[in-house]
């Protein structure tokens, strides 16, 4: 059975006729082609890969249908920047080589682009248990850590953060 | 400053990765983002049983399901592929090897085993018609235990053979039964009249390194350029050449590409599984493109499962603590065996082979077996084999130290090799360094006296804190000496540089890397060779079409032999720019009388007479002209790499806990390394394959553990019951390189680092958590090293001194 929606993502309409069973992580891969939302378990929603921002919340979009996110408005890790100027995060996390093999990145970035906007001046343990919805392979988390810390931690400036939001609304 | 010292420019210094802007803005380049018009989806139906007969497969149903393309099993497969074993992936070692298909034939072996598969044009309707495949089973008797496995009379796991024992090998008193038995005579008699002996059964469980992204194969075929295959992979070039034999694809109409970016591989990817060779199988049958894109719940039933060993292991030693004889008798449990190159059992050989580890252990009994049991195969994961024996030998050590009432870190230093190089009693080159360099500054920097004090103190009131140690002898990349006999292929770096006109650098190699930063620093390496900038430099990789042949991304070996083979080139072509340049220039010289800096090749004898990089080069490739005599045009050269002997790299760790006295609950309070990683060319990819090593190895120890149930049923298919470590469970590690040695065998000094790392951390954490529970004198040998685990052996030491 199919349903006709209309989703929003990064400033751009996709409207389509989808098999309701359809993921909204499909969709937004496959439907709207934006591919830098990955999936790195079965729909269990516990590697956070597939991280968004479901009108400026995080959510994982495997656990959600794409009929469920008819009428709503999505930014996937492709809309982080603003104007082609890297989210503060994206810049830290290559200062600090808070990646590896990159493919818990968006997921990470698209959370904790959510948690810094709203906490501030936080303390490393604060960030490690932000940071538990998503699983990094490769890193050891460490320079993770360090890169968010830079931006909100206790000696960091969320004004960035504000700044990036600014201009990217 | 001078032209040499202004050199030593890109190898050492920090320089932010080039593939990170791709892969911060969701544009990488992974598996599953290739998108071929007209692609079907490929999905495997995979054994609910352990071990059952195949009486009927019924795939009526999901035949007539609209979208369908094909249904295939076993059976409409086994005579049009060729099973394997096939030489290229066989190893030449004497083992049994189990036949198999891509899909079961006659009975299956393994809980998630694939049966058939369905191919259709989307892939839910594939999942629908996957549900839909009739299978009718026969249960058989079920092989869960590789102790029981081996035993007389144990049902079989493999049609054919007398008993389920697939590999046994004696790694130590040479070649001969003779010379074997005297060795173990004399090893007996050494434990024997030693002063003091410590026996014990080691045992690390089922759990690996599985990567975040899962696997996948995407294969087209064209009637007259033949396939290509894109395939999760760290060996593109054998995955190549093995698909060429069991499809019978001359080689020159096969063309494998590992993705530009692969989501971590860590070992999973290595193999030659049988998924791939289906994929493309159907799609030169259907003359489509097919992908297969596994699911989480199909990786982990089926790879990503590696350690699973036991280790009864003997040691002998002086009163003063020095080791003078060591026994093993290894197990492992290796699954049905089924996997091209690896066969599972390749990963218990190289760890009984690693067993002796730094130590100075000249007197070694080492042998080992490895079960068939109905279990997937072991498939290989970073501290390949040598996880399990690691942990053995290091724990012994404690063991030693605690009945000596020594300091483990004394009983240490005390048979750490002291020189180098060494060849172990199992035949492994050790070729350089110094450990007990590595291994002093590492006591050093913990400043282990004061952590005595304070650990004195807090016994005294009642807090639980303890240290513990591990170290590592490490693959630093894998000889052709090893790896010809180990996996029937060659060991050597391969590298193509290729300059342009412009004075722009492309580096082509043959290997497959997963996340280690290859295409930044290797152009750090080319960029410090031509004295021009890392971005100026392009580095390529995993297509078969356009780099040189390589074993893949293996044990190390990007920072040992890829990037030796790229340096070697570069300076090949240095030579020839310096004798145009010399001979334009009218000068007798030396090549090494020009150096490449800041853009330019200087003429070292006079500062005065340089000329741009990028002139000299577009000079060569576009007006070959007036060159010198027997001199062509272009500048383009392939090396390969291969070390003078087998190299290695070095590191010890100390691991720092506080356990609850009463819930068992360990806090893992502080982590610190000591490598020896020779010349670093990026320092920050250094320490984080340290970051992330040792939280692998954490991991593994205390959470990740795949569960079999009675009935062969895999119970942790998923992340919600196969727990890897989040942020909020480990700590930073404290990575120190202050103390290498630059390796004499490599152009750079460098060494590879990384994929022996986990190694160290098991004994390191459970050593820590027996140290801080010394007052109850309690000794753990048992992975996962779990609370509940700690609270039992509290319980009973608590109910022992109640006793007295």
């Amino acid at each position: 059975m199919n349903k006709e929606i209309s989703i929003t993502i990064n400033g751009e309409i996709f409207q389509q006729s989808v098999p309701i069973r359809m993921l909204l992580v499909d969709f937004i891969r496959d439907v709207a082609g934006l591919t830098g939302t990955h999936v790195g378990c079965t729909f269990e929603g516990v590697c956070g890969a597939c991280t968004i921002h479901l009108d400026d919340e995080a959510v994982k979009s495997c656990l959600m249908l794409a009929v469920q996110a008819d009428g709503r408005s999505i930014t996937t890790i492709e809309g982080l920047a603003a104007n082609g100027k890297l989210h503060p995060l994206q810049k830290a996390f290559n200062d600090h080589h808070a990646l590896q093999c990159g493919f818990c990145s968006a997921g990470i970035l698209m959370n904790m682009a959510e948690f810094t906007r709203t906490n501030r001046k936080l303390t490393e343990d604060e960030i490690r248990n932000a940071l538990v919805g998503n699983l990094c392979r490769c890193t050891g988390y460490a320079h993770i850590v360090d890169a968010i810390k830079e931006v909100a931690g206790d000696a960091g400036s969320i004004s960035a953060v504000h700044q990036h939001n600014l201009e990217r609304a | 400053m001078s032209y040499v010292a202004k050199q030593q420019g890109w190898v050492g210094r920090q320089f932010n990765r080039k593939e990170d802007y791709r892969l911060t803005t969701g544009k990488g380049q992974y598996f599953a983002d290739i998108v071929v018009p007209g692609m079907l989806h490929l999905v495997f139906v995979r054994s609910k049983h352990a071990h059952a007969r195949i009486k009927r497969i019924d795939t009526s149903a999901a035949k007539a399901i609209p979208g369908v393309v094909a249904v295939v099993t076993g059976e409409d497969v086994r005579d049009a592929i060729k099973s394997l074993p096939q030489p290229v992936v066989v190893p030449a070692l004497p083992a049994r090897y189990p036949t198999f298909w891509p899909l079961a034939v006659d009975k299956v072996k393994f809980h998630g085993e694939p049966v058939a598969a369905v191919v259709a044009r989307d892939k839910y309707v594939a999942e629908d018609a996957a549900d839909a495949v009739a299978i009718e089973y026969e249960p058989l008797p079920i092989i869960g235990d590789m102790e029981d496995a081996l035993k007389l009379g144990s049902p079989i796991v493999h049609d054919g053979w007398e008993n389920n024992e697939m590999f046994s090998m004696t790694f130590t008193g040479g070649a001969t039964p003779e010379s074997q038995a005297a060795n173990d005579a004399e090893v007996d008699q050494l434990i024997k009249s030693a002063d003091v002996s410590i026996k014990g059964r080691y045992r690390v469980h089922r759990c690996g390194v599985t990567p975040l992204e899962p696997r996948g194969a995407l294969a087209t075929w064209d009637e007259s350029d033949g396939m290509v295959a894109w395939i999760t992979t760290q060996r593109p070039h054998i995955d190549r050449l093995a698909m060429s034999d069991v499809l019978d694809i001359p080689t020159e109409r096969i063309r494998v590409i590992a993705p530009r970016d692969q989501g971590g591989a860590f070992g999973v990817k290595a193999p030659f599984y049988r998924e791939p060779i289906l994929v493309c199988y159907m799609a030169r049958e259907l003359k489509r493109p097919v992908r297969w894109l596994e699911t989480r719940e199909e990786h982990l039933m089926s790879v990503s499962q590696e350690r699973d060993q036991i280790h009864d292991l003997e040691i002998g030693a002086t009163k003063e603590g020095r080791i003078v004889a060591l026994r093993d008798r290894g197990l492992a449990d290796n699954g049905d065996g089924c996997e091209g190159v690896y066969w599972g059992y390749l990963m218990p050989f190289l760890g009984a082979a690693l067993l002796p580890n730094a130590y100075d252990l000249t007197k070694c009994d080492i042998k080992i077996r490895v079960a068939c049991t109905n279990k997937a195969v072991l498939s290989p994961a970073r501290s390949f084999g040598a996880y399990p024996t690691r942990f053995a030998l290091e724990r012994a050590i404690d063991r030693l130290a605690h009945r000596l009432d020594k300091d483990p870190a004394d009983v240490r230093r005390l048979n750490l090799i002291p020189t180098l190089p060494y060849v172990t009693a199992t035949g492994v080159n050790y070729d350089s360094g110094d450990f007990l360099k590595v291994w002093d500054y590492l006591i050093k920097t913990i400043d282990l006296t004061k952590f005595r004090a304070e650990q004195r103190e807090a016994w005294r009131r009642g807090r639980y804190i303890g240290v513990g140690f591990g170290v590592g002898a490490e693959l630093s990349g894998v000889a052709s000496s090893v790896l010809v006999p180990m996996e029937n292929q060659p060991g050597y770096g391969a590298a193509t540089v290729r300059l342009d006109p412009r004075g722009k650098v492309q580096v082509f190699e043959g290997d497959a890397p997963g996340g280690q930063g290859h295409e930044t620093s290797m152009a750090q390496v080319v960029a410090q060779e031509f004295g021009i900038h890392p971005n100026d430099v392009t580095v390529m990789h995993g297509d078969t079409s356009t780099t040189p042949f390589g074993s893949g991304t293996i044990g190390a070996r990007a920072g040992s032999y890829t990037v030796s083979a790229i340096s070697t080139a570069c300076r090949v072509l240095k030579k020839k720019i310096a004798r145009v340049m010399a001979h334009d220039l009218k000068i007798e010289s030396d090549p090494d009388d020009f150096v490449f800096v800041d853009g330019y090749v200087v003429y070292t004898k006079s500062d005065n007479v340089r000329k741009t990089f990028r002139e000299v080069v577009e000079r060569i490739i576009m007006a070959p002209l007036n060159l010198p005599a027997g001199e062509s045009g272009g500048l383009e050269h392939t090396s390969f790499f291969e070390a003078d002997a087998p190299m290695i790299c070095f590191s010890a760790h100390a691991a720092f806990v506080e356990v609850n006295s009463n819930s068992g609950q360990i806090k893992l309070t502080r982590y610190v390394t000591s490598e020896d990683v020779g010349t670093v060319i990026n320092p920050q990819i250094v320490e984080a394959q340290v970051q992330g090593g040792v939280v692998q190895g954490i991991s593994n120890c205390l959470f990740e553990q795949f569960i079999y149930d009675e009935n062969g049923q895999q119970l942790t298919c998923t992340f919600e019951n196969y727990k890897l470590a989040t942020a909020a469970d480990v700590p930073t590690v404290e990575v120190h390189h202050e103390a290498g040695t630059p390796c004499p065998h490599t152009p750079l000094g460098s060494r590879g680092l990384g994929e022996g790392i986990p190694g160290a951390v098991p004994g390191a954490l459970t050593n820590a958590v027996c140290d801080a529970l010394r007052p109850f004198g309690i000794e753990i040998d048992e992975l996962p090293l779990r609370p509940d685990r700690v609270w039992r052996a509290l319980k009973e030491a608590k109910r022992l001194a109640a006793a007295e």
